[in-house]
C-alpha cells in the first residue's frame, strides 16, 4: 500500500498522546491521534518509514514508526537517550506532540509477496520491523513461510510482549524467542540471535528475504548466518539509524557516502550498505 | 542586514570580525579579511560567536538579595544599595576581582575605583599567575612585560619553539600562524609531555616528564655554553650580568637534565644547535591556567637572551594570553604587583605619581589579590566582581559569609548565585571599548546593538558609584576614559580613538617616540640593558616539584580544549561549540582519564572502564579513556572535567590552577 | 546583448533600490577588503572590485535563521505554531559567476530533489540577481577548473561585463528583459560577442599559473575521489592539518549542511532555529546514546571533498559541488583548503 498523502514538510502536525505504555526499561510506547481530523484520515505510511517527532520546547527528532500502514494503532516506541527523547518520556496522556513526515522509503512490500520472510531482531531491533510483521501477518495469506527470530539480552529486554503473545498464538507464523541468559521461568530458546539462526532454520534461500535490525554486533554476525545459509546480500534488508535534523535531504546530517539515509534510506539491503563505506 | 567590523572577544588573539547585524540583533560573523594577525580565519568558537550574543540567557536587569531570595529591584535602587554599603567599608575590608575579558576602559574605572575611591589595593584577576609570572620575568629581564617580537614576520621564522599547552586549541589562529611558518619552512619545537595537535603539526616533540620543564630550558642553556655558542659581542654590550649567569649555568648538571626530564642528550644538542643557528627564532607559552612555571619562563628568557635573540629582530617571545583583554588587564594595572603602566605597587614615587594624576591620596598598604584575601584577610566584608566566567569557585564559604557581594556581569553563572547585588552589563556586541591582545595590539570595538534598556556599560555604573561616594567622576563616554588612559599609561601614552578607528589596531608602545605603536623590542638604549634573570630577582617557582612516592605512581596533569574553554560558561550557551563538547560527553558522561596505551595493557584495562583516581587528599570515579596522545606513568584529564568532578578538582584547585607544569601524584585502581 | 552606459548604471541601481533592498560588493574603508554586504549607498556598490571575501550565500541562507515559531502551553494543552516570514525582495547585484554558479547549486539542491525547501524557496523568489565578469581573480581561484567563470551562463537576471568605461548586457530572464527596456538601454551590435570573449580571454589568461595547470588534475582527484581511491595517508595528513574551525563549510557558496535547535525565550515561546552546520565537526554525524558513524576527523573531511568533488554528488548539482571560488583556501587555519587537497592527490598519483 502506498502512502497517498503528500507528507508534511515543513510545519508540525499538532498529535495528541493519547496512551503511554512502559515498554522495557527506558523506553516507552506513546499512542497519538492527529488533531486535524482531516491529517488523522489521510496520514498514511509504508513499512519502514519514520516520521520527525516534536517535543514542544525540547525540540525534534527522528524516530521509526513501528505500526502498521493498515488497521493498526499510530504509536512510537521511544528509549530514553538524550535531552529531547527524555522531555517525551515526561509526557503525560492528553499532551501534544509535533508529528513531520512520513519519510524515507520504507520496506518493500509487493516486491516480496510470494517469498518466504525471515526477520531477525535484536534488542530495540524489533521496533522498526514490528511495522512490517504486522503487515505481512495481515496478508498472510500472500507469503511463504514467515518466521521470526527474536532476542534481547533477558526477557525483561524484550520488547512488544503483548505482540508478542499474539505472535506466538498467530498460525503459520514461526516464532523463535531468545535471551542471553537462562532464567527460572523461561520457556524459549537460550544463547545469541546468531546461534539461533544458525541452528534453527533451513529455507529454500533463493525465494526468502531476510529483515535484520538490532545492534551492530548482533548484526553482524547474523548476516555471516545468513550468507552462510545462502541468502544473497541483495535479499537481506535492515533499517539505519542516523542523526538527523530535517528529514527531507537538506541537512546532511545523515548522509553516509553517497547516500542520505533520510530520502534513500533508512532501508538498505545488506549489498548497499557494504558499499556505503561507513560504520554501521 | 549589514556587517560590522570588530574583535572577536574570546581569546586573546583578537581576531577580526564582521557581525551581521539585523533588527538590533547579530545574526552572523564573518572572518575579517586583512586583519594583520588574523588574515581572515576565525577558529570554531569565533565562528560562533553570534550565537552567544543572541542568546536570552542574559542578566537584564539589577537584582538584590532579600531573605536569601534575589528580588528585581531598578538600576538606580541597586546602585543606591551598594553606595549605602560602600560607604560603611574601608579599604582592607574589600577586594576587587576583575575580568580579562572586559574592555581597557571598564577595566581602568574599576581599578580606579577601588584604588582611589575605596583606598583598596585588593584588586586581581582570578587565575592569572601565569601572565604576572610572565609579565615579571620580562620584567626583571629589562625587556617590555608582553611580547617582545612581532608576529608579522612569523611566516618568515627558522625556528618556533613552543612550549606548554595546546595552542591549536586555545589560541588556534596563532597555531595556525606557527602551522604556516613550518610549511614556509620554519622549524617548530614543541615541548608538551602530551601529544597535542601542536605537537602533531612540528617536526620535533620534545616530551619532557611533567614537572620538569625548566629543566629542558636550563639543560638547553647549558649545552650552548658547554659548547661556546654564545654571541659574546651581544652579551657584553647588551647585558650587564652574563657572569654571574654563566657561574650558574656551571651548576647545571646536564646529566641530572637528561635523568629526570627523560629526554636524551642528542636531541637536547640537535635542537640548541638548530637554535643557536636560527636568524628569525620565536618562542611561544600560554600564560593563563595553562601557562608555565616561574622559573621555566625565565629559563627561556635567558636561552633566548644568550644567543643574542632579543632586540634584534621581530624574533622574540611571545607569552599568548587565553583571554582577549587579559594583557590590557595588566597594562591597566589589575594586580596587587602593579600600578597601570606596570609601575611596581609598592614604590612610593610611582603612588604619588599616580596620587598627582588622580587627584586623591591612595592607600600605601600593599595589596592582595582576591584568593589571598579571600584565604588570609579575615577582615574581608565586601567583594565587588565583574563576569566571573569559571564555574568553579573557590573559597565559596568565605564569600557566603561576605556582607556585600557585588556582581556585575551579562550571563548567570555560578558567581552571580553568590551576589546580593547583580548588575548587568552589556554583551561585548553592545558596548564600546578597546582590548589589548597578545601581540600589544590595541583594538577598538564600536557598539554593535543596543543593550537591553536596564543594561549600561560599566564604566557609567562605576561613573555614578564614584560620584555618589564623593568623588567627581565626569567620565560621558568610553573614548574621554581612554584618553585619560593615555595619560595614566607611558605604553598607551599617543593612542587616541580617532587613530584606533582608521587602523586594525595598534600596538603599545605608542608614545613620543614611537606615535604609530611599535613592532618588536628594540635593544636596549644607552645607560640601560638586559639582564639574564637569576633566581634570586624572581618568586620561587609556585610550586615546586611534588615529590614522588612509591604508592602514588602516576603524574596527572591537566589540560583545555577548545570546546571545553572557560568550564563552558559561556560556550554552553551556543549550539555548535555546546553540541561538540555534549559529543565528547556522550561518550564519557562521568568524563574521563587518559591512560596511554601501555599502561592500559598492563594494567589490563579497557576503553570506558571505570578506574579510580586516588591522591593523597582526595579521589574520583571516571571513565579511562586509553589515548595514544600521553606517556607511560601519566595521566591526563580535561579542565572542564571539573564540571563534573568538583569534589576531586575542588580540593586540589589552587595548584592545579598554578600552571601547566604541576601535576598531581596519584594512583590509578580499576573499578568505580 | 545591450550597452549600459556609465550614467546608466546609476539609474540601474535606482531603479532597483525601489523595488529592492541592495546587496553587492563593497569595500570596507580599514580593512581595505571587499565584502559582499547590505549597501546602504548606491555608491559603496564597487563592481570593479576583486571578488568579495565572502559569498552572498547568506542572504539566501542565512549563518541563523528561525524556521517555525510555536508556543505549548501545558496546562491548557494549547498549541499555536506556525512559520514567520517577513522578507523583503532583494537584488544582488555584481555577481562573481562562481557565486551566482553557487547559487544554482543551492537551486538545485534545496529546490530540485524530491523535497523544496520551504525556507530556502522564500528566500529564493524574491531574489533579483545581476552578475558581473570577473577580471580580477585572485591567487587562488581556479573556477576554469571547476566550469564556473570568469563569466556567467546560465541564472542571472542580467549579466554584465566590462567593456572600457561601459558594460555589456546579457538579459537572462523576463525580470532582467523589462528592466532592461524600462532604462531604454541600447541594443548592441554584432560586435558584442566579441568584445566580451576578448574580456573573458584577457580574465582566463591573468588567472594563477597553479589554476589553468591543475584543470586536468582536478578532474583526476574527482575521479579518485569517487572511486574512494586514495590512500589513508593521504586523508591522515590532511586530518592533522583540520583545526575543525568548520570554516571551509561556512564560506563555500555551495555548502549547505545545517543544524535545527530548538529555544525556548523568555517570553514562553519557542523559535526553531536553522543554524549553518559543517561535516568537520564531531558531533555534526553523533547519536544521541554512544554511537558516532564518523569518528576520526580524516574521515570527516574526507566527506566534505567527496561531497565537493565526487560524481554521485554532482548528480545532485547537476556540475562539480564546488566553483573554484579558492576561499575554503584562505579562511583556513590548516592549509587544506580545496586547491591544496588536489595538489595532495596529485602527489599521491604522481609520487612527487
Amino acid at each position: 500500500m502506498e502512502g497517498s498523502l503528500v507528507p508534511i514538510v515543513t510545519v508540525p502536525e499538532v498529535a495528541t498522546v493519547v496512551e503511554i505504555r512502559d515498554e522495557i526499561d527506558e523506553v516507552k510506547t506513546f499512542y497519538f491521534n492527529f488533531d486535524r481530523p482531516e491529517i488523522e484520515q489521510a496520514f498514511k505510511i509504508r513499512s519502514g518509514q519514520f516520521i520527525m517527532c516534536t517535543i514542544f520546547g525540547a525540540g525534534e527528532f527522528a524516530v521509526s514508526l513501528p505500526f502498521s500502514p493498515e488497521n493498526d494503532r499510530k504509536h512510537i516506541s521511544v528509549r530514553r537517550v538524550g535531552k529531547v527523547t527524555a522531555a517525551l518520556h515526561e509526557l503525560q496522556p492528553g499532551d501534544k506532540i509535533g508529528v513531520r513526515g512520513p519519510f524515507g522509503n520504507g520496506f518493500p512490500f509487493e516486491e516480496i509477496k510470494g517469498k518466504n520472510i525471515i526477520y531477525v531482531a535484536g534488542g530495540i531491533g524489533l521496533i522498526p520491523l514490528r511495522s512490517s510483521i504486522v503487515q505481512v501477518l495481515q496478508h498472510r495469506a500472500e507469503f511463504g513461510r514467515v518466521i521470526l527470530v527474536y532476542g534481547a539480552r533477558s526477557s525483561r529486554d524484550l520488547m512488544y510482549k503483548e505482540s508478542i503473545r499474539e505472535w506466538k498464538a498467530t498460525e503459520n507464523f514461526e516464532t523463535y524467542f531468545t535471551i542471553d541468559r537462562p532464567e527460572p521461568d523461561w520457556s524459549g530458546e537460550v544463547g545469541f540471535v546468531n546461534q539461533l539462526v544458525a541452528k534453527k532454520l533451513s529455507l529454500p534461500a533463493d525465494n526468502t528475504v531476510a529483515f535484520v535490525c538490532g545492534p551492530p554486533v548482533m548484526f553482524n554476525s547474523v548476516i555471516k548466518e545468513l550468507k552462510l545459509k545462502g541468502i544473497k546480500e541483495d535479499h537481506i534488508y535492515s533499517t539505519l539509524e542516523r542523526h538527523m535534523k530535517c528529514g527531507l535531504g537538506k541537512c546532511q546530517h545523515c548522509a553516509i557516502g553517497r547516500t542520505l539515509v533520510c530520502v534513500d534510506g533508512p532501508v538498505y539491503t545488506y549489498k548497499q550498505i557494504k558499499t556505503l563505506g561507513e560504520q554501521i | 542586514m549589514s556587517y560590522h567590523r570588530g574583535v572577536c572577544n574570546f581569546c586573546g588573539t583578537g581576531c577580526g570580525h564582521l557581525l551581521q547585524v539585523e533588527e538590533g540583533r547579530v545574526r552572523g560573523v564573518y572572518p575579517l579579511p586583512g586583519h594583520p594577525l588574523s588574515q581572515g580565519r576565525l577558529c570554531v568558537r569565533g565562528w560562533h560567536l553570534h550565537e552567544l550574543l543572541q542568546t536570552e540567557e542574559r542578566i537584564t536587569t539589577a537584582f538584590i538579595r532579600k531573605n536569601g531570595e534575589l528580588q528585581q529591584v531598578s538600576l538606580a535602587q541597586a546602585l543606591d544599595y551598594v553606595t549605602e554599603k560602600l560607604k560603611k567599608i574601608k579599604g582592607e575590608e574589600i577586594a576587587f576581582l576583575a575580568s580579562p575579558r572586559a574592555s581597557n576602559e571598564d577595566n581602568y574605572l574599576f581599578g580606579k575605583l577601588a584604588r582611589a575611591v575605596m583606598k583598596s589595593n585588593n584588586l586581581s584577576l582570578a587565575s592569572d599567575a601565569g601572565q604576572e609570572a610572565s609579565a615579571r620575568v620580562l620584567l626583571s629581564g629589562g625587556s617590555w612585560p608582553a611580547a617582545t617580537g612581532s608576529l608579522a614576520r612569523l611566516k618568515q621564522a627558522d625556528f618556533i619553539l613552543v612550549a606548554g599547552g595546546d595552542l591549536t586549541k586555545q589560541n588556534p589562529i596563532i597555531a595556525s600562524e606557527i602551522h604556516r611558518a613550518r610549511r614556509a619552512g620554519a622549524l617548530v619545537v614543541t615541548v608538551s609531555p602530551r601529544k597535542t595537535q601542536m605537537a602533531r603539526l612540528s617536526q620535533v616533540h620534545l616530551r619532557p616528564a611533567p614537572g620538569t620543564f625548566f629543566l629542558v630550558f636550563e639543560g638547553l642553556t647549558r649545552i650552548l655554553y658547554e659548547e661556546k655558542k654564545i654571541k659574546a659581542d651581544y652579551l657584553e654590550k647588551h647585558t650587564e650580568n652574563f657572569q654571574a649567569f654563566f657561574k650558574k649555568l656551571d651548576q647545571v648538571d646536564l646529566g641530572e637534565v637528561v635523568a629526570r626530564t627523560g629526554l636524551s642528550r642528542e636531541i637536547l644538542t640537535e635542537v640548541a644547535q638548530k637554535f643557536y643557528q636560527s636568524k628569525l627564532t620565536y618562542a611561544f607559552y600560554p600564560t593563563g591556567v595553562q601557562s608555565l612555571g616561574q622559573r621555566t619562563m625565565a629559563a627561556l628568557f635567558n636561552l633566548m637572551l644568550l644567543s643574542g635573540k632579543l632586540g634584534q629582530n621581530e624574533g622574540g617571545i611571545i607569552p599568548v594570553t587565553g583571554i582577549s583583554n587579559l594583557l590590557g588587564s595588566y597594562d591597566l594595572g589589575l594586580s596587587p604587583a602593579f600600578l597601570p603602566g606596570y609601575l611596581v605597587a609598592s614604590e612610593e614615587k610611582n603612588i604619588q605619581k599616580l596620587e598627582e594624576l588622580w587627584q586623591t591620596p591612595l592607600s600605601r598598604k600593599q595589596g592582595q589579590s582576591v584568593s589571598v584575601c579571600l584565604t588570609e584577610n579575615e577582615s574581608l566584608r565586601a567583594l565587588v566582581v565583574v563576569d566571573h566566567d569559571e564555574e568553579i569557585i573557590r573559597n565559596v564559604n568565605r564569600i557566603k559569609e561576605l556582607e556585600l557581594v557585588v556582581y556585575f556581569g551579562a550571563y548567570h553563572n555560578n558567581f552571580a548565585s553568590l551576589a546580593q547585588v547583580i548588575i548587568p552589563r552589556p554583551s561585548y556586541a553592545e558596548a564600546e571599548g578597546t582590548f589589548t591582545n597578545a601581540e600589544r595590539r590595541v583594538q577598538l570595538s564600536r557598539k554593535k546593538v543596543d543593550p537591553p534598556p536596564e543594561v549600561r556599560p560599566l564604566w557609567k555604573n562605576l561613573t555614578e558609584l564614584a560620584r555618589a561616594l564623593g568623588h567627581d567622576w565626569k567620565y560621558q563616554s568610553a573614548e574621554e576614559i581612554f584618553s585619560e588612559i593615555a595619560k595614566v599609561v607611558p605604553q598607551y601614552s599617543k593612542l587616541t580613538y580617532r587613530q584606533l578607528e582608521s587602523h586594525l589596531g595598534i600596538k603599545w608602545p605608542c608614545d613620543e617616540k614611537h606615535p604609530q605603536g611599535t613592532d618588536y623590542l628594540q635593544l636596549p638604549e644607552a645607560g640601560s640593558k638586559f639582564r639574564f634573570v637569576l633566581e634570586e630577582n624572581v618568586r620561587p617557582q609556585a610550586q615546586s616539584i611534588a615529590e614522588e612516592k612509591a604508592n602514588f605512581p602516576f603524574r596527572l596533569t591537566v589540560g583545555r580544549s577548545n570546546y571545553f574553554w572557560h568550564q563552558n560558561s559561556l560556550m554552553k550557551r551556543t549550539f555548535i561549540p555546546k553540541r561538540e563538547y555534549n559529543a565528547l560527553l556522550l561518550l564519557y558522561p562521568k568524563g574521563f582519564v587518559e591512560v596511554s596505551e601501555e599502561d592500559a595493557l598492563r594494567l589490563q584495562l579497557r576503553e570506558k572502564q571505570p578506574v579510580r583516581i586516588v591522591s593523597e587528599s582526595a579521589e574520583m570515579t571516571l571513565a579511562a579513556r586509553i589515548s595514544p596522545d600521553v606517556l607511560p606513568g601519566q595521566l591526563y584529564i580535561p579542565y572542564f572535567i571539573e564540571e563534573m568532578i568538583p569534589e576531586f578538582l575542588l580540593r586540589q584547585a589552587a595548584e592545579l590552577e598554578k600552571n601547566e607544569e604541576f601535576f598531581l601524584p596519584v594512583r590509578l585502581e580499576k573499578g568505580g | 546583448m545591450y550597452w549600459l552606459e556609465r550614467h546608466q548604471l546609476d539609474n540601474l541601481v535606482k531603479k532597483l533600490t525601489e523595488s529592492y533592498e541592495l546587496f553587492g560588493p563593497r569595500r570596507d574603508e580599514v580593512s581595505g577588503e571587499i565584502i559582499f554586504d547590505r549597501l546602504s549607498h548606491p555608491q559603496q556598490l564597487d563592481l570593479k572590485a576583486p571578488i568579495p571575501y565572502n559569498p552572498p550565500k547568506y542572504i539566501l541562507f542565512p549563518h541563523y535563521e528561525e524556521i517555525l515559531k510555536y508556543r505549548y502551553d501545558r496546562q491548557s494543552k494549547k498549541v499555536v505554531l506556525g512559520r514567520v516570514s517577513h522578507l523583503k525582495p532583494k537584488a544582488l547585484v555584481g555577481l562573481r559567476s562562481c557565486d551566482l554558479t553557487g547559487i544554482l547549486c543551492l537551486d538545485r539542491f534545496f529546490l530540485g530533489q524530491e523535497f523544496v525547501d520551504e525556507v530556502y524557496l522564500e528566500h529564493r523568489k524574491k531574489l533579483f540577481l545581476i552578475s558581473n565578469t570577473c577580471v580580477r581573480p585572485f591567487p587562488q581561484c581556479f573556477c576554469v577548473c571547476t566550469d564556473s567563470g570568469p563569466s556567467a551562463r546560465e541564472g542571472f537576471d542580467l549579466d554584465l561585463t566590462r567593456v572600457g568605461d561601459r558594460y555589456l548586457v546579457e538579459i537572462g530572464s523576463k525580470k532582467g528583459q523589462s528592466l532592461a527596456e524600462e532604462l531604454g538601454l541600447k541594443k548592441a551590435g554584432e560586435e558584442a560577442a566579441e568584445l566580451k570573449k576578448k574580456v573573458v580571454d584577457e580574465s582566463v589568461s591573468s588567472f594563477d599559473a597553479f589554476a589553468l595547470e591543475n584543470k586536468a588534475w582536478i578532474s583526476r582527484a574527482t575521479n579518485r575521489l569517487t572511486t574512494g581511491f586514495i590512500k589513508p595517508e593521504v586523508w591522515e595528513y590532511i586530518g592533522n592539518q583540520c583545526f575543525e574551525c568548520g570554516a571551509c563549510s561556512f564560506v563555500c557558496p555551495t555548502c549547505s549542511c545545517f543544524n535545527v535547535e530548538d529555544v525556548n525565550r523568555l517570553d514562553g515561546a519557542t523559535d526553531r532555529l536553522r543554524t549553518w552546520d559543517s561535516c568537520s565537526f564531531e558531533g555534526y554525524t553523533k547519536m544521541a546514546g554512544d554511537h558516532n558513524p564518523r569518528k576520526p576527523v580524516e574521515d570527516r573531511r574526507n566527506k566534505r571533498f567527496f561531497c565537493k568533488l565526487s560524481y554521485s554528488q554532482s548528480k545532485k548539482y547537476l556540475r562539480p559541488g564546488c566553483v573554484g571560488c579558492g576561499r575554503c583556501a584562505r579562511v583556513c587555519p590548516g592549509d587544506i583548503g580545496l586547491p591544496n587537497v588536489v595538489t595532495y592527490i596529485r602527489r599521491e598519483i604522481t609520487g612527487e
